[in-house]
């Protein structure tokens, strides 16, 4: 088993009332599968999402990634767990201004302290495998939002993950740009066994998973 | 990782150009600034730390109570040194040490030096090196003297003279000396300047004063054994002092005065030598202060200040634009520690090419500020060692502290909170708040201590000081002939022509001279009973009509029968208690009695920061002159000071002319406070200019960041006006504060600072008012450029942002 959720509870506080982002998350994922987490605005996929990559906390309940249990572990760990398993894709793609493309794939590897030499290696690759080697040296203002998620994706998988998380990676492209990514996580999937858990709104996307969970109002439903 | 840090940082830098080089002019114009006023003050506080034993090294102080109070003196008898050593225990060399000015002749060179007469000791207390001649006791002969390199230079011409002999002007007539040693030249942090040293006891007036306890006229210096502390010595000196100043302490039990706390009328103290230059005897106390250099240094401190939290304001608002970098870090696995140091690096990076510049800055202007600020910093203070080392120092920790607070505000920002964008604000502003009521208050504060310093020294300059400074030329007889003689010599030359009014002479000059030395006489005599203390001033005829001093009774002296009486000043008459001062006869000189012939007006004869004390004039020619005055007509005055300059060419052919107005001369005497407030001025100008750059980019920030609200509220229907208001209002309420809070202080520190001078300025609140509103004017300018544009902008330009 990846991860196991156990009744996880999130809220905030809003005018002396809580108000739940998530209720009672209880979820298994197993390597190798690809799950969609669907519905409404505000119904807590990203929340839950985020609470799966660590980039937030939960105030109730369990959360075990990989036999480790992730709610008692300090940030520091936390921050090595998932530096070490997980890559995020983002719907805004969130690559940095200020780095050229090959600059953003290396980003990744610096905090993991590979050699400059790995890290070269393992960038050729990956601009190799998505072909944009000749665009390495572009900055991502130079390019079309498909050409900037696909950078995007490259760099969450530079590291070899074993989980990728989506928050609506096609959200800002076109259908024939959002297909192309969607036909990539397919593929990721099937042939190299990356587990992906992506967050969208449309059910074509849902579809290329192979199990979709429902959100309502912070519950599974 | 560092070649990425350094990459991100370099095209954030270059990204943001405006902000970027805001920042860089302001921490290197600070940093120049701040070195400057550095070394500076470094060099204030290193003034005579050179001696190599100058730890054990002393000036002693006589203090004694007056039915006045305290009073205190560092001239002393001749008896005192030998007596000093053969009597109390701990001294392992003293020496007596008396400033003069001489004439030095060398084949037919004549040439003006400043000669000290000094005990054997001298050389061996004191570190002046000899490089040339005689090294262990280069005075050990009476006739021996030891000059200066440069003095060499100026005389001989060259510094290979050991054995030649020099001639010395000693009262009037040539006097031959040996040369036995040459010193090298006298660095200019020493307190202690000659050109020529020679041998106390070959001072003409050392003769009829060897035994004087009464005739006080010079300084000594005692190097006290190893162990011995200044405050043993002071008190194993008390039963030396009881025993020979025996009849002072008599006649002041007599007169009244109450002993200090220690039951004691009369003592020697002892200032270390460390002290000497910073001490001053005012209100007859030994009083030490550092306050000039230190104040010197708080100015450069403001200063750094100031444009550091430029740098923090401009950061801190400059990271929301990189929240979306933080969080993407983030989620990549980066630490805090790490983005920690990332930040924390370009910070580094900005100061340390900031320092680069500051520094270059520095060595461009250092001349310049060696002339504006009389000082005599060095490029090479920069260059030694421990000037790098603090330089690097001062770069790490000011970047840790001022690179460090932005850095860590970001790093700890939350991962998903950073990826959305969004800045919780409100901790950060009261920050930022704080820091500009901080700088405004500076900048305040400066501006209040120039507008009152400037005041002050317009109103010294101005007041009516009771005498003619406007028309008076006054210069020092510095020829070979007898004073007297001289300015009768003079007063006939210049006789018949129309625009030299009158001519007479002193034995003191009144201000400060080009010559730069400056010197006065007291006197102290039984009258009716008591003790009366006086300065007294020997002057030439016609000296109260040169100077045009009002008499209020009786006359001036007439001719040369008069030479037995005195004029004596209002405060001296009241001194005496007499109902008619006129009819009071002083016993000057025992058994010879001075009839008081005439009654002046009080006028200032020292500096502003005294109160008019007693004086007595006296016009005998057994005493000289050392200064002759000029009265010339108000039409041609610069035609009459050539006329002045050539006949005193004419009668003293190889003597400088250093003739001066008096206006001039008082002048010169707040050359210290002139310098003060030109360093304040200058302060107080960079602290505007830096708060004003921070301002400026804080409200293009501010403008970027409410540019949406702008247009929201355009659109709703607001004016022009009320949307500069909306936006200049925060930053006003700022300034207003920093002035509530600085306009105290600043009154505290400027009523202390003006207590230094008797006649002084009143603290009024036009000072206040006037630099309130200098402040908040600039604000306003640099503010207001940047909302009028923004408040004119077409909302939908803002909005379509969206």
């Amino acid at each position: 088993m990846l991860l196991q959720l156990k009744n996880i509870f999130k809220w905030v506080n809003s005018g002396g009332q809580r108000v739940f982002l998530l209720k009672d998350i209880n979820l298994e994922v197993e390597e190798g599968e690809f799950i969609s987490v669907m519905g409404p605005s505000g119904s807590g996929k990203s929340t839950l999402l985020n609470v799966i990559g660590m980039l937030d906390t939960f105030d109730e309940g369990e959360y075990n990634f990989l036999d480790e249990s992730v709610h008692t572990l300090k940030e520091k760990h936390r921050s090595n767990l998932y530096k070490e398993y997980i890559g995020f894709v983002f719907q805004s793609y969130h690559l940095l201004d200020d780095l050229t493309v090959q600059e953003n794939l290396e980003m990744p590897l610096l905090y993991k302290k590979f050699k400059g030499s790995e890290r070269k290696a393992m960038v050729a690759d990956m601009l190799d495998r998505f072909n944009i080697v000749g665009k390495k040296d572009l900055f991502p203002a130079q390019l079309s939002g498909g050409q900037q998620q696909l950078v995007g994706v490259a760099r969450a998988l530079i590291a070899n993950p074993k989980l990728i998380l989506a928050d609506e990676p096609t959200g800002n492209l076109n259908s024939q740009q959002s297909e192309e990514i969607m036909e990539l996580f397919k593929k990721l999937n099937q042939e190299e066994g990356v587990t992906i858990i992506q967050v969208t709104h449309s059910e074509k996307n849902a579809a290329y998973g192979s199990r979709i969970i429902n959100l309502l109002d912070g519950r599974k439903v | 990782m560092i070649k990425n840090y350094l990459k991100v940082a370099w095209r954030n830098l270059i990204k943001d150009r405006t902000n970027t080089s805001l920042n860089i002019i302001g921490l290197s114009t600070a940093f120049a600034v701040a070195i400057l006023l550095g070394m500076a003050a470094l060099y204030q506080l290193s003034f005579d730390n050179f001696h190599e034993n100058g730890a054990s090294i002393y000036k002693i102080v006589r203090t004694q109570q007056t039915p006045k109070g305290p009073d205190a003196g560092t001239s002393q008898p001749a008896p005192l040194a030998p007596a000093l050593e053969a009597e109390v225990p701990g001294v392992k060399q003293i020496t007596r040490y008396l400033q003069d000015g001489t004439l030095a002749f060398y084949n037919d060179k004549e040439v003006d030096m400043d000669i000290v007469w000094v005990d054997q000791d001298f050389f061996s207390m004191f570190s002046f090196p000899i490089s040339n001649g005689n090294e262990t006791e280069p005075l050990n002969d009476l006739n021996g003297v030891v000059l200066t390199k440069k003095a060499a230079d100026k005389l001989f011409g060259s510094t290979d003279i050991i054995g030649k002999t020099v001639n010395l002007l000693v009262n009037g007539t040539q006097k031959p000396f040996t040369v036995s040693a040459i010193t090298d030249d006298i660095v200019p942090q020493s307190t202690l300047e000659f050109e020529i040293a020679a041998r106390f006891e070959s001072h003409w007036e050392y003769f009829e004063n060897k035994e004087e306890w009464d005739s006080q006229y010079h300084n000594v210096y005692v190097e006290l054994e190893d162990g011995v502390t200044a405050a043993a010595f002071e008190n194993s000196s008390r039963s030396f002092v009881d025993l020979h100043y025996n009849e002072g302490i008599e006649m002041l039990k007599r007169d009244g005065a109450s002993p200090d706390s220690h039951g004691r009328f009369m003592d020697l103290k002892l200032v270390p030598m460390a002290d000497v230059h910073f001490t001053s005897l005012k209100n007859g106390t030994v009083q030490i202060s550092r306050s000039m250099p230190y104040l010197i240094l708080g100015v450069a401190f403001l200063i750094l200040f100031i444009a550091c939290v430029n740098y923090i304001n401009m950061s801190i608002a400059k990271s929301a634009k990189r929240l979306k970098e933080i969080g993407m870090r983030k989620t990549l696995g980066a630490q805090k520690k790490q983005l920690f140091f990332q930040f924390w690096s370009e910070s580094l990076f900005v100061f340390a090419v900031s320092i680069g510049i500051g520094v270059l800055l520095s060595l461009v202007f250092l001349n310049e500020f060696k002339t504006m600020f009389n000082t005599h910093i060095s490029a090479e203070m920069l260059w030694n060692p421990i000037a790098i080392i603090s330089l690097l120092g001062m770069m790490l920790t000011i970047s840790m502290l001022v690179g460090g607070y932005p850095a860590m505000l970001m790093s700890r920002l939350g991962t998903i909170q950073s990826l959305k964008g969004k800045l919780e604000s409100t901790g950060s502003n009261t920050v930022r708040d704080v820091l500009m009521v901080f700088q405004f208050g500076i900048a305040i504060l400066l501006i209040i201590g120039t507008l009152v310093l400037w005041g002050q020294i317009e109103y010294m300059r101005n007041k009516d000081l009771g005498y003619d400074k406007e028309q008076v030329v006054s210069f020092p007889l510095n020829g070979k002939r007898n004073s007297n003689d001289v300015v009768d010599l003079l007063r006939d030359e210049l006789r018949g022509n129309p625009d030299i009014i009158s001519v007479s002479g002193a034995d003191s000059n009144l201000g400060l001279g080009k010559d730069g030395s400056r010197s006065s006489s007291k006197i102290g005599f039984e009258y009716k009973g008591r003790v009366v203390r006086s300065n007294f001033l020997v002057v030439d005829h016609e000296y109260i009509k040169t100077l045009g001093l009002e008499l209020v009774a009786g006359r001036d002296f007439e001719s040369a029968a008069d030479s037995l009486g005195v004029v004596i000043n209002e405060s001296m008459a009241k001194e005496l208690a007499e109902e008619d001062p006129l009819t009071a006869q002083l016993e000057i000189e025992d058994g010879v009695y001075y009839p008081i012939l005439g009654v002046l007006k009080d006028y200032n004869f020292n500096d502003l920061d005294k109160a008019i004390e007693p004086i007595t004039f006296f016009m005998s020619r057994d005493w000289g002159l050392t200064y002759a005055y000029v009265k010339v007509a108000p039409n041609n005055m610069a035609a009459s000071y050539d006329v002045l300059e050539r006949t005193w060419k004419k009668l003293e052919p190889n003597a400088t002319f250093l003739g001066s107005f008096l206006d001039e001369n008082v002048d010169r005497t707040f050359k210290r406070e002139k310098t003060t407030a030109k360093m304040i001025t200058s302060g107080s100008l960079i602290a505007i200019v830096l708060s004003c750059m921070g301002l400026f980019a804080m409200s293009l920030l501010i403008v970027s960041q409410r540019t949406k609200e702008i247009g929201i509220r355009k659109v709703v229907g607001a004016s022009v006006t009320s949307i500069t208001y909306i936006l200049t209002k925060d930053f006003l309420k700022l300034v207003m504060l920093a002035f509530l809070i600085a306009s105290p202080i600043a009154w505290f520190v400027m009523r202390q600072w003006l207590q230094n001078y008797a006649y002084r300025i009143d603290l009024g609140a036009g000072f206040f008012f006037a630099a309130g509103a200098i402040a908040i004017t600039i604000a306003l300018l640099t503010i207001g450029t940047r909302t009028i544009k923004a408040a004119r902008a077409n909302p939908v330009k803002s909005l379509r942002n969206d």
